[in-house]
């Protein structure tokens, strides 16, 4: 049973802010779908890792965006750089 | 008649549309492609052909949403693989397609720009989330499209929209610039209104990719020249899990009717059960939320995307510009992913999952030593109304029962048109071994020849 402080919490960690009226809905949602999920309790496998296929490329040097291009979709940008929110 | 005088008729066709199919027009860089095939500065498989990419495909210059109000405004630096295929083949490349936000949804109405409709019936949805893109194919407001399919979003709306569409087998196709979801079960796939554009388009895409660590280094066939290879004597099973309640029984008995067609083709036919197909919905949710909930986590509105106009501390600002860049359901996904990886909670759902996953995988190669295809409803019902089901999170999950199992397996699927419910198309599923398309495609075009099921609005 997850209840309204649970998903406060989950949120904080999700790093999303959430309005009361969203915090009740997913509280009654949440509790429905995670009881649904249940069903997997079951399951008594040995997990065989699959053959995996994560192949990384060569380590070479090669053309990669321009500071200008690389920057032209922050909404806030300060001499060159990404501006962030204040640290202190 | 010219290329310029076809791409005409498309940005014509998207003009007068009431679909909401895309998101983003591109009629001058359309019409100039268009012009430059004319003058043949333009060559390849592809030239002059009008084609609709997915929002979440990212596409140089022209803004790539993801139906995000997080990404209202992004436009990519760059190409994905897939794009810089279809330029080098010269197709003309006309807009970007409505899809539901983040590629989480059924149904295209999570969209941050409106629902998008079905074009055989205004009041329902195109299915989703590569909604916009088979919309805009059965509508013929572009000849060719891509979608992408984490657990069904190019099927879904193939079946719902009564067009073709290809969830090709993990890694035979690039994810390098599609904006990621559940990482581990998507790949980009073709949309057509016939089986030989279908492969004709997949041609271009398929291909090793050394900017995706998972691309897979296999030789592309010619899917075309090899389409009317014989079919007779294949050995095809029909699982009765794919069935189960909840299957309208007039979709039931359109794939029925399609297996028999196919019987008449000297195909062998014969059911099949894969028992732990059952835990495919759950193990695929978990996994996908678990995934989204990593992938996502990059959307903190300082690099790119959404940010609200006053700062705070770090936490505090990104959980702002996450709150209000992100829709409802995106953010169920997101918190429900992040609550699945937790700390105590990793063994009883992620883990639970993984080891779901790893049995209906060995499910699929079991069937596959007995049968060269399998065939089944791609989904359980025809198109449903908009605001059906979107109030209900976990009645909406529900409805990709029987598209899920494929993704969890890596395996191609490939929805093909196979009937009606009144006027809404029904689309059953041609499923095969990991690489083996070109027989989806064979299946499917003979089928196709042999019947009268495509898309004609």
């Amino acid at each position: 049973m997850i209840t309204k402080t649970d998903v406060e919490q989950i949120a904080w960690l999700a790093c999303i802010e959430l309005d009361e009226e969203d915090m009740q809905a997913f509280t009654i949602q949440f509790n429905a779908i995670l009881e649904y999920f249940e069903e997997l309790e079951d399951i008594e496998a040995e997990l065989i890792e699959e053959e995996e296929h994560n192949v990384l490329r060569a380590d070479d040097v090669t053309a990669s965006l321009t500071q200008q291009e690389a920057l032209a979709n922050a909404p806030r940008v300060e001499n060159g750089y990404f501006r962030g929110p204040r640290i202190l | 008649m010219s290329h310029r005088e076809h791409v005409e008729e498309s940005l014509d066709a998207i003009r007068r549309s009431k679909l909401n199919a895309f998101i983003t027009v591109d009629y001058e860089g359309a019409r100039r492609q268009a012009e430059e095939a004319d003058a043949g500065e333009l060559d390849g498989r592809l030239a002059g052909i009008p084609i609709a990419i997915k929002d979440a495909i990212s596409t140089k210059g022209l803004r790539t949403t993801c139906a995000s109000k997080m990404l209202e405004d992004y436009v990519p630096p760059y190409d994905a693989f897939v794009v810089k295929k279809l330029r080098e083949e010269g197709a003309v490349i006309i807009g970007k397609t409505n899809m539901d936000e983040f590629s989480m949804g059924t149904s295209t109405e999570t969209s941050f720009f409106g629902p998008c409709k079905n074009p055989w019936d205004l009041e329902r949805v195109p299915g989703g989330s590569s909604g916009g893109s088979a919309a805009a194919v059965a509508a013929q407001e572009a000849d060719l499209a891509l979608g992408s399919d984490t657990g069904g979003s190019i099927r879904c709306p193939a079946s719902f929209c009564g067009v073709v569409g290809l969830k090709p087998t993990y890694g035979r196709v690039s994810r390098s610039g599609l904006v990621s979801y559940g990482n581990s079960m998507e790949q980009i796939g073709p949309i057509a209104r016939t089986v030989e554009a279908c492969a004709a388009l997949f041609e271009v895409i398929a291909g090793y990719d050394p900017w995706d660590s998972t691309s897979r280094d296999v030789p592309v066939p010619h899917y075309v020249a090899r389409l009317t290879d014989e079919i007779a004597g294949l050995e095809v099973g029909v699982p009765q899990d794919f069935f189960g309640e909840g299957v309208d029984p007039v979709v039931e008995n359109a794939t029925w009717e399609a297996i028999a067609v196919l019987e008449s083709l000297g195909v062998h036919a014969k059911e099949t059960s894969m028992p732990n197909l059952k835990y495919a919905l759950s193990a695929y949710y978990v996994q996908a939320m678990s995934e989204a909930s990593s992938n996502l986590a990059r959307y903190s509105g300082i690099i790119y995307g959404h940010r609200v106009q006053k700062d705070h501390d770090w936490h505090t600002t990104f959980s702002e510009n996450r709150a209000s860049g992100f829709g409802k359901e995106v953010k169920r996904r997101l918190l429900l992913g992040t609550y699945a990886l937790s700390a105590g909670y990793y063994d009883k759902y992620y883990l639970k999952a993984r080891k779901a996953r790893a049995l209906i995988s060995r499910d699929f190669q079991r069937v596959f030593k007995q049968f060269d295809a399998l065939i089944a409803p791609t989904m359980p019902y025809v198109a449903f109304k908009i605001g059906e089901k979107i109030e209900d999170p976990l009645s909406l999950y529900k409805v990709d029962i029987n598209t899920v199992p494929i993704n969890l397996a890596n395996v191609p699927s490939l929805s093909v048109p196979c009937g009606r419910k009144g006027r809404l198309p029904i689309g059953m599923q041609i499923i095969g071994d990991q690489f083996n398309e070109q027989l989806l495609f064979n299946i499917a075009f003979q089928f196709e020849q042999n019947t009268n099921n495509t898309c004609a609005l």
